[in-house]
């Protein structure tokens, strides 16, 4: 067997839990505790993102839009229905599912730049509509004062980044596993041979619309559960959350960190959180910078942040 | 040769394109353990044909009967769950894949457990891992690239990538090897070394059928040659008999045998 590199073995992700667990005693400000709870939310979009950009090779711009289903879905289905909050998130990532399930059955019969084209359409259709539905959506206004996830009996109030970070963590983990799962298993195979040579993957029994069907299916559940923990976290949300800028936000995460690795989107996504923050002197010249970032990293970098260890432990095994 | 119901047959296979007939009423058929031929000029319709067969490309009419089961029209990734594996004329890898993983991946129809048993994280799934990890490097090793098995696909020699092919299609576990002209691009060398891995993967109990250009590795390996000319079987027989067939002659030298 080839040696796995260190940051995908079991022991690299326990240690990483480990300091992740432990980050919040050393610092603890809630200001940067809010960062990591951004960073928590954003890394599971990434990785959400990740199963479509990195493992099947499609590049979508309509994530964005999903992560925004779900959080207006959960919002809506707990302030509108009345529905206990925990199931917030089940039915965002029901909802968003569901129209991944629609849209990708639809998009997933054409690939390459047609499939990112019709992706980007689909996602400015959602997002007009939110805009424009004020009886169910409050338009452009977005909705406020949503309610915080909360367990009164232990006292936990989740809208305060010191409880958030913990349940945000909690799901992150989970997404990390889902995501190392795949990588394990010949679904995940299936994905990565689809984007190297769908040819060759249908040639040795793949359905190649099947397996992206799926994977677009799941990517867009995820993304609807991290619009979830957005929502009741955040407690304001407006349809920009479904705008070409957070979209090209998740996928400068992905590019930068590495794309079709698990821990790269991770990476990327606290990359892109800490220089959002350090660099706010900038304004809105930071954009510029992201978008210098995204173009060194495609040229200099195609394997994101993550391959610059990938090279040097290759130098360390050859010396 | 055993049975006595053919592994496949083709009845009339017919392929038009617009107004070109590449391919006209082709019969044939393939008896289990058997190696076969496909040769014929260039543009005589040998890829079209093969690609019917493995299921890339719809025939305008005709039956193909693999395993005594109708299979016409069939995608190729359903071909390929029927135990139809293929290799292409042009090189066709997972590039950036290390040589091992190309191969696991080409396991792929073997495996009954996916991503949801994978998350579960059933006993099942981690014996069947390991069962298809084993029989990745026992692929390797018969088509001799055990020692590259850590290298990208990419990397490798022209002829180091004709035998990944040739194992990614192994690893499917097939009944039936289709090979488009595996020996392209060989020196005549590794075009023996070829009919040598061919006779080997007959002796695993694989029915190969070849499409190919050089008639030393067709002569070498072949136990029966169809020729396809203009879209039409116009001979079949051993080798030796193709070869001295009249037609055959006149299709490859534009004339007659000539009678000294």
């Amino acid at each position: 067997m080839k040696p796995v590199p260190f940051f995908e073995s079991a022991k690299a992700w326990w240690f990483g839990l480990l300091l992740a667990l432990l980050a919040p005693f050393a610092a603890f400000n809630d200001y940067l505790l809010h960062m990591m709870v951004l960073w928590g939310i954003y890394s599971i979009l990434a990785l959400s993102l990740n199963i479509i950009v990195g493992f099947l090779g499609e590049l979508t711009f309509g994530h964005a839009a999903f992560f925004g289903i779900g959080a207006y879905a959960s919002a809506l289905v707990v302030m509108g229905l009345g529905l206990p909050i925990w199931l917030g998130p089940l039915a965002a990532g029901l909802i968003a599912g569901a129209f991944g399930f629609a849209i990708g059955y639809v998009a997933l019969r054409i690939v390459g730049p047609q499939f990112a084209i019709l992706t980007l359409g689909f996602g400015a259709i959602i997002q007009t509509i939110t805009n424009y539905w004020v009886d169910v959506t409050r338009g452009p206004m977005g909705i406020s004062q949503i309610p915080p996830f909360k367990i009164e009996a232990l006292g936990l109030d989740f809208s305060q980044a010191s409880h958030m970070y913990f349940l945000v963590l909690a799901c992150l983990t989970l997404a990390v596993y889902i995501c190392r799962a795949l990588q394990s298993s010949r679904t995940g195979r299936a994905y990565v041979a689809i984007r190297e040579n769908p040819e060759l993957a249908q040639s040795i029994g793949i359905n190649t619309f099947k397996n992206k069907w799926l994977a677009f299916t799941v990517a867009t559940t995820m993304a609807g559960v991290g619009g979830s923990l957005y929502g009741h976290y955040l407690r304001v949300i407006t349809p920009d959350l479904m705008s070409l800028s957070y979209m090209s936000a998740l996928i400068i995460m992905v590019i930068v960190g590495g794309k079709g690795t698990t821990l790269g989107p991770v990476i990327g996504a606290m990359v892109y959180i800490a220089l959002l923050e350090s660099l706010r002197a900038f304004g809105n010249l930071r954009l510029v910078i992201f978008a210098a970032m995204l173009i060194l990293c495609v040229i200099f970098l195609p394997g994101g942040l993550i391959s610059v260890w990938l090279r040097w432990q290759n130098r360390v095994r050859e010396n | 040769m055993s049975s006595l119901i053919p592994l496949l047959q083709a009845q009339k296979l017919s392929r038009h394109f617009g107004g070109l007939i590449a391919v006209n009423e082709v019969d044939f058929e393939v008896q289990a353990g058997e190696i076969v031929g496909l040769i014929g000029p260039n543009g005589a319709g040998k890829t079209t044909l093969f690609n019917m067969l493995c299921g890339s490309m719809a025939p305008t009419h005709g039956k193909i009967i693999f395993n005594g089961a109708d299979c016409t029209s069939l995608s190729a990734h359903d071909m390929a769950q029927r135990g139809m594996a293929r290799t292409f004329q042009i090189t066709s890898l997972f590039p950036h894949l290390s040589v091992f993983d190309n191969v696991l991946t080409g396991t792929y129809r073997r495996q009954h457990t996916g991503w949801w048993a994978s998350i579960q994280r059933q006993a099942r799934h981690k014996q069947e891992e390991a069962e298809m990890a084993l029989q990745a490097s026992k692929i390797l090793d018969f088509v001799g690239l055990s020692d590259r098995q850590d290298d990208l696909a990419m990397t490798l020699p022209y002829g180091d990538q004709r035998k990944l092919e040739i194992a990614i299609a192994l690893a499917t576990d097939p009944q039936l090897l289709l090979l488009d002209e595996p020996a392209a691009g060989m020196n005549p060398d590794e075009g023996a070394k070829l009919v040598g891995m061919i006779k080997d993967i007959r002796q695993r109990g694989v029915t190969v059928i070849l499409v190919e250009h050089h008639m030393k590795v067709v002569m070498g390996v072949c136990d029966r040659v169809i020729v396809i000319a203009s879209g039409q079987k116009i001979a079949e027989g051993v080798p030796q008999h193709v070869a001295n067939h009249p037609e055959v002659i006149r299709v490859y030298l534009g004339r007659e045998k000539v009678h000294a």
